[in-house]
């Protein structure tokens, strides 16, 4: 079985390998470019999202604020690059269309360069994938928190807002700032939270008690606060997900 | 071969790696204190007496301060309104930021006082506690340090040490009596009278009992005294010292110092006074047996090694194992109701300052700075610690909390107290 499996993979990667690659340096596929949409919370703390996705305004000439003089050194250093760097919009534009228009057709390969290209891309697939590998399984071993993981379980970050636990987690962090209290001397508290469709809080379930009632109000109250600023998330279904309260410095047990 | 490995690799791997979903980190920076509010108690026919008022307020804030978890406010004057849920608005509680709130009502009919308290969550808009207590009006104190119990037990799950009494030794009648007071200093009492030296109280774990040792006799003898009936008995006069008794948390047994067969060693008797078992041997001085909570191992002081350091032994005496290596003179050891910490003190220069470490040794941690500090005893709850301290021309009896913040005076007398000991709550 694990043999059959083997050999349809293996000619399945054949085949793109073939008409993926053999035809990538004949045909140079259209350039699309795409703008970068932001997260919606990059950092915690950074305040709630607009959920109109309307851009904040511009501030005013009066609510700018100057910085602060350079030293004179400082002043010396960024004075030079930008005097260098003035060439007229139009010009630089013709510049950055020209090579575009004018470049020459690439000589074509011989096979054995061909051969040699082929085994680097391969190889270096094979090592991505295989710090990729290595880098999850030393994750595994060093934690379960550690894996850095933040993204919806199947998610493919197409969408804004697909890093939606770690949207979550930013906003519970908040919260917590504010409603952290305890009486023991290392509290934890595991809870697996629940999202539905339209952003509230369907289900919280306490997995690991820290045995210290404020502490453990302090985590309910916290994410009954941040609640409030929990947005539906992406693709219309639900968010399920575990987050470890503990205040800062507590390493995990 | 290698290369149809990495393939396989490059197939089955990214699933295995997608299984592992984690958990994520919440963490947030120091410790916040709850905010508690506690309103004016008011009286629903409006004629407010003023005394009562101020006492209320002031016990709650005492006890609620001391606790440690709140920070806490008294709002003079009430809001007109209810103290029943429905009856009042708690938004404006909330938009000030509070997360806990009292309120409480009192009538007064034929020397009675009923209180009604009410304990709400100011963020889930949610009644917490509600309480009503009858009682004469001379025990309005204690009514009111049972509903800080109560506060204690529904906030943080363990009741409260407020309602509980501490015995002390105190020369305000020139010689060392036994008195009783509350926790935080009033409702003292004169427990004994007839002009002899008393010491070492110890309350028995249903605070229904005390021993102490006294001289009445001539000798340091051990009584037990029945602190509801006034009755006194002796039960332990054996030649030489009968010192330092303290009760086995069942009860039932009693750790002592005696020194019938020579030096002072630590023996086992009954509530009678019947010699139960010898527990150290030696031609060395052992005193101040203190019990662990569970009963199973007894700490005690001994210059089996030069001078005086805390030990700990099992309850019948085998594997004796010396707890302190710090310091060279070092006394008193009682063992916290949690079992967790072990308190005792040491000789820093002219005076003694109080420490705290753990039964297997570590953490051994300073909580006392300012003046000579003696004789610390647990809270029933192990929060507080209280302790006899000089901080002027008198010793005075002090409490504070288990890490030696809030370090607050509560005898009030005018000669030397020390040697306190507190009850469980009565």
């Amino acid at each position: 079985m694990m043999l059959c499996s083997a050999v349809i993979h293996l000619s399945c990667y054949f085949l793109l390998v073939k008409f993926h690659y053999y035809a990538f340096p004949l045909k140079e596929g259209p350039v699309y470019y795409v703008d970068v949409v932001n997260l919606p919370v990059a950092k915690p703390r950074a305040g709630t999202p607009s959920k109109s996705g309307s851009a904040p305004p511009l501030p005013s000439r009066k609510e700018m604020v100057i910085p602060a003089p350079l030293s004179q050194k400082a002043v010396a250093m960024s004075k030079t690059p930008i005097e260098k760097k003035t060439p007229a919009p139009v010009e630089t534009a013709a510049k950055l269309k020209a090579p575009v228009e004018k470049k020459p057709p690439e000589p074509a390969e011989t096979s054995r360069q061909f051969e040699e290209r082929l085994a680097k891309i391969e190889q270096d697939v094979a090592e991505k994938h295989m710090s990729a590998v290595l880098e999850a399984l030393q994750k595994k071993v060093g934690g379960a928190g550690k894996t850095g993981q933040t993204g919806i379980p199947g998610g493919r970050g197409m969408e804004a807002g697909s890093d939606y636990a770690g949207y979550i987690r930013s906003r519970l962090t908040d919260a917590f700032r504010t409603t952290i209290a305890f009486q023991t001397k290392n509290p934890q508290v595991m809870v697996r939270l629940t999202i539905d469709q339209s952003g509230k809080v369907a289900g919280v379930k306490l997995e690991r008690s820290s045995k210290d009632r404020i502490f453990e109000d302090a985590v309910m109250n916290t994410i009954a606060k941040a609640e409030q600023t929990f947005i539906p998330p992406p693709g219309g279904g639900k968010f399920e997900h575990s987050f470890r309260f503990a205040p800062e410095g507590v390493s995990k047990k | 071969m290698k290369k149809i490995f990495v393939i396989l690799l490059l197939f089955f791997i990214p699933s295995i790696v997608h299984a592992e979903q984690g958990f994520l980190d919440v963490t947030a920076p120091g410790n916040r204190q709850l905010q508690l509010a506690i309103t004016a108690t008011r009286s629903p026919d409006g004629m407010q007496d003023s005394e009562i008022v101020k006492d209320v307020s002031d016990i709650l804030q005492f006890d609620m301060t001391l606790a440690g978890p709140f920070s806490v406010k008294t709002v003079a004057g009430n809001d007109g309104n209810g103290i029943r849920p429905g009856e009042f608005d708690i938004a404006p509680w909330k938009a000030a930021g509070f997360d806990l709130l009292v309120k409480s009502s009192y009538m007064i009919a034929d020397g009675n006082i009923t209180l009604e308290f009410r304990l709400y969550d100011v963020f889930k808009n949610n009644e917490m506690l509600a309480k009503r207590y009858t009682g004469n009006i001379r025990d309005l104190r204690k009514i009111v340090h049972t509903f800080a119990d109560e506060i204690m037990q529904a906030v943080t799950g363990e009741t409260g040490p407020f309602t509980g009494k501490i015995a002390f030794v105190s020369k305000r009648t020139r010689n060392k009596e036994i008195y009783l007071m509350d926790y935080d200093g009033y409702n003292v009492q004169r427990l004994t009278r007839n002009g002899s030296i008393y010491l070492d109280p110890d309350f028995s774990p249903d605070g229904r009992e005390i021993i102490y040792t006294s001289y009445k006799r001539g000798n340091p003898d051990l009584f037990r005294r029945e602190l509801f009936s006034g009755a006194e008995a002796g039960i332990s006069a054996r030649p030489g010292l009968n010192i330092t008794g303290a009760y086995a948390p069942d009860g039932k047994r009693i750790a002592l110092a005696m020194s019938k067969d020579g030096s002072s060693k630590i023996y086992l008797i009954d509530k009678a006074g019947k010699l139960l078992a010898r527990l150290t041997y030696g031609g060395n001085i052992d005193v101040s047996p203190a019990w662990s909570p569970d009963g199973a191992q007894i700490a005690f002081i001994s210059d089996r090694e030069g001078k005086p350091q805390i030990f700990i032994m099992n309850a019948d005496g085998a594997n004796i194992h010396r707890l302190t290596f710090r310091g060279a003179y070092n006394v008193g050891p009682r063992w916290s109701p949690k079992g967790n910490r072990i308190v005792y003190c040491r000789q820093e220069g002219n005076g003694f300052q109080i420490y705290a470490i753990n039964p297997d040794g570590s953490d051994d941690t300073r909580l006392t700075n300012e003046g000579s500090n003696e004789h610390p005893r647990w809270s029933p709850d192990g929060r507080f610690i209280t302790f006899s301290s000089k901080r002027g021309r008198k010793e005075a009896i002090y409490v504070m909390r288990s890490d030696g913040s809030g370090q607050t005076r509560v005898s009030r007398g005018t000669g030397d107290d020390s040697h306190p000991t507190w009850s469980s709550c009565w």
